[in-house]
């Protein structure tokens, strides 16, 4: 059973699940954009992050959390791993209020960074929550949403520090006092999770454990099929080029107006806060656009449309690079933050059908990949000034460019691929997925999850499902 | 006749009053006041603690009447070149409106060329950075007119540093680690829910 047509998405009560789980991720985000606050004690100390092995260890250890994060969704429920994760980060921003050198101001901000692996375990919990034909609206939404926390405290953040400041705190109190309100939210949304909310429309994973209607599978079976599967690589590379790529503007784009074309810093804040407050439709927008596609072409009409609109997103970073007035330079970045987010929206369409087995694996390789990505391109092209930063967007256009035409190779043999239709050997969605699964398990009856996931997955045939082969373990249809 | 000469005149005075009116710059003013401060060289004070002892006066060996026009005196704690690499927020421009060297405000005083002096107690909002004092003489319109400083003209000596607050509370130290500890307890405590949860579940 699971939540299929569009009237069941808004009825069921899961906005308000999407919306909480975004709202967990908003404020991991907040302690990322400590930007405004701009004491100078605070200043100083963020100078110090910019160092090179400090970034290093973040993006591993980034990355490490998010696979991490994966597995545990599998093993132990999305509901149970995001709680325990949000509720295990909140110290470290109660900390950030107690912190007073460069190190221990670096330990708080690794730590909380981890927190932004429940990115991972919301994906993994909308695909599980809802069917086929709604799974990219609903990962868009609940991804967007959380982003645009992100841009949202660029905002929110200097004006809860101002009303502690007015209200009669030092600029160096007040800042601390500030991180008691995103660390007492998580802490009530950690709780919200767990109270309110399912792992599954049938119940919660520790419920079916027990009932046997859910088993508990093996860490060694889903890493290996994780990582043999090629199809989550290429995802996890070109998730790099489309949030790896957001994340990077985040980081430069204040900077990037500021410098020239002299705005005022105020102002380069808003335009880069404006960035991120796309989010709010650009990247659900993907998810439904991947959604309608699916309705009338299938995974191949998924995989056509994240190629063309990350591709044009790749165009409009060329673009961005290369103009030299400010209104026009604003209307393109804010028609590529619309791209390159709906491509992320898009992403998440596809990987929901990638493994079932190992979909918090899959989840997380993709997210870390985002965050690889990143880092990646800020190095090669930001760091120093071997590249202006003008000259060093535009390249990264190109890349994204570049590393977009990977997607032409994923291939899906019940499906198809961009360029090829599928299998004449008439694979089905069960071939697919069963192949997950040896015979000692399926005569446990381990796999029936699979089963029916592969059963609601028919749907990415697009229109031509009257013609589609019959399942080999069915029977085929006989003439009345 | 009058009327265009009336307009000529104003035309005239209004470009007048805009060059007037237009940006002030550094390197326009004259150093004319003689500025020490207590602190030594290199000397640490804690802000919100430690006094500084600030004595201007008009510098006699200038011609007399050079201090005809000015008005008020304003002392204002700047960043020393060491304090302002890597930090564009602080960087000095020659236009004063955009100067951003000098953001701290010592003291306002009327006008007089001696025996000029103040005590300071450093604020609890400075923070730690190198600094030195700045005197800017303004005139009866408000603007700059002369300045006089502690250090020389590379702002190389006489340099003195100022140690912040850490902001820092007995009682948000305390808020922090129960906070945290409660977060800690509450995670202990949904793992026990959630065994019990389904313990009840496989009972039935």
């Amino acid at each position: 059973m699971r939540l299929g047509n569009m009237e069941e998405f808004w009825t069921f009560g899961t906005p308000f699940l999407k919306y909480e789980r975004s709202l967990a991720r908003h404020f991991k985000l907040l302690i990322l954009n400590i930007k405004p606050l701009n004491s100078d004690y605070f200043q100083w100390q963020l100078l110090i992050c910019g160092h090179f092995i400090f970034r290093i260890a973040a993006v591993s250890g980034a990355v490490f959390a998010r696979v991490a994060m994966g597995t545990a969704c599998d093993l132990f429920g999305p509901r149970l791993a995001s709680a325990a994760l949000t509720l295990i980060t909140a110290p470290a921003v109660y900390c950030t209020a107690i912190a007073n050198s460069a190190a221990s101001f670096l330990l708080v901000r690794f730590f909380t960074g981890f927190s932004l692996a429940t990115f991972v375990s919301t994906q993994f919990w909308m695909s599980s929550l809802f069917s086929s034909k709604v799974v990219g609206t609903a990962n868009g939404i609940a991804g967007g949403w959380g982003n645009l926390g992100g841009g949202a405290t660029q905002l929110i953040m200097p004006l809860v520090f101002g009303l502690i400041h007015n209200i009669g705190a030092t600029k160096f109190t007040a800042w601390r006092i500030a991180f008691f309100i995103p660390a007492l939210f998580q802490t009530l949304s950690a709780y919200a999770i767990f109270f309110l909310g399912q792992d599954l429309p049938d119940g919660n994973y520790s419920q079916l454990h027990k009932s046997g209607d859910k088993h508990k599978d093996s860490f060694s079976q889903i890493f290996y099929h994780a990582i043999t599967n090629y199809r989550g690589w290429i995802l996890a590379l070109t998730y790099g080029y489309c949030f790896g790529v957001e994340l990077t503007i985040d980081n430069i784009i204040a900077q990037y107006f500021y410098d020239r074309f002299n705005v005022n810093l105020h102002t380069a804040g808003i335009i880069a806060a404006s960035f991120g407050l796309a989010n709010l439709f650009s990247r659900p927008g993907g998810g439904i656009l991947s959604d309608i596609m699916a309705k009338r072409f299938g995974m191949r009409g998924r995989l056509w449309a994240l190629w063309i609109v990350q591709t044009l997103g790749g165009i409009f970073c060329i673009l961005l690079g290369k103009v030299g007035s400010l209104g026009v330079s604003v209307a393109v970045m804010i028609i590529f933050s619309i791209f390159v987010q709906a491509a992320c929206g898009l992403t998440f369409g596809i990987v929901p059908f990638v493994s079932r087995r190992s979909l918090g694996i899959i989840s997380g390789m993709t997210g870390g990949g985002g965050n690889v990505g990143a880092v990646l391109t800020q190095v090669i092209f930001f760091r120093g000034s071997r590249y202006s930063t003008e000259t060093g967007i535009t390249l990264m256009g190109v890349m994204i460019i570049c590393c977009t035409l990977v997607i032409m190779l994923i291939y899906f043999p019940q499906w198809g691929g961009m360029f090829f239709g599928p299998s004449s050997e008439g694979t089905t969605e069960e071939d697919y997925y069963m192949s997950e699964w040896n015979s000692a398990e399926k005569e446990r009856g381990i796999h029936m999850a699979s089963m029916k996931f592969s059963e609601n997955s028919r749907s990415e045939r697009g229109k031509r499902v009257g013609s589609a082969p019959s399942p080999t373990d069915g029977t085929p249809s006989t003439y009345v | 006749m009058a009327i265009q000469g009336f307009l000529v005149v104003s035309l005239l005075f209004s470009c007048l009053a805009a060059t007037s009116y237009g940006e002030v710059t550094f390197s326009s003013l004259q150093e004319s006041l003689i500025v020490t401060a207590s602190p030594k060289l290199r000397q640490v004070l804690k802000a919100g603690e430690d006094n500084i002892i600030v004595s201007w006066s008009f510098n006699k060996s200038l011609a007399a009447g050079t201090d005809s026009s000015y008005k008020t005196v304003k002392l204002k704690l700047c960043y020393a070149p060491v304090s302002q690499q890597d930090r564009a927020w602080r960087k000095t421009e020659d236009h004063l409106n955009k100067d951003k060297t000098c953001q701290h405000n010592i003291v306002t005083k009327p006008y007089s060329s001696s025996n000029n002096t103040f005590t300071w107690t450093v604020e609890r909002d400075v923070p730690t950075a190198t600094y030195f004092i700045r005197a800017y003489v303004y005139n009866s319109a408000d603007h700059e007119v002369a300045y006089g400083q502690t250090t020389d003209a590379h702002k190389t000596t006489n340099l003195f540093d100022v140690q912040a607050i850490s902001g820092r509370h007995v009682s948000l130290d305390i808020a922090s680690i129960c906070f945290s500890a409660f977060a800690v307890v509450s995670l202990f405590g949904f793992f026990f829910l959630e065994k019990r949860k389904a313990k009840v579940s496989q009972a039935k």
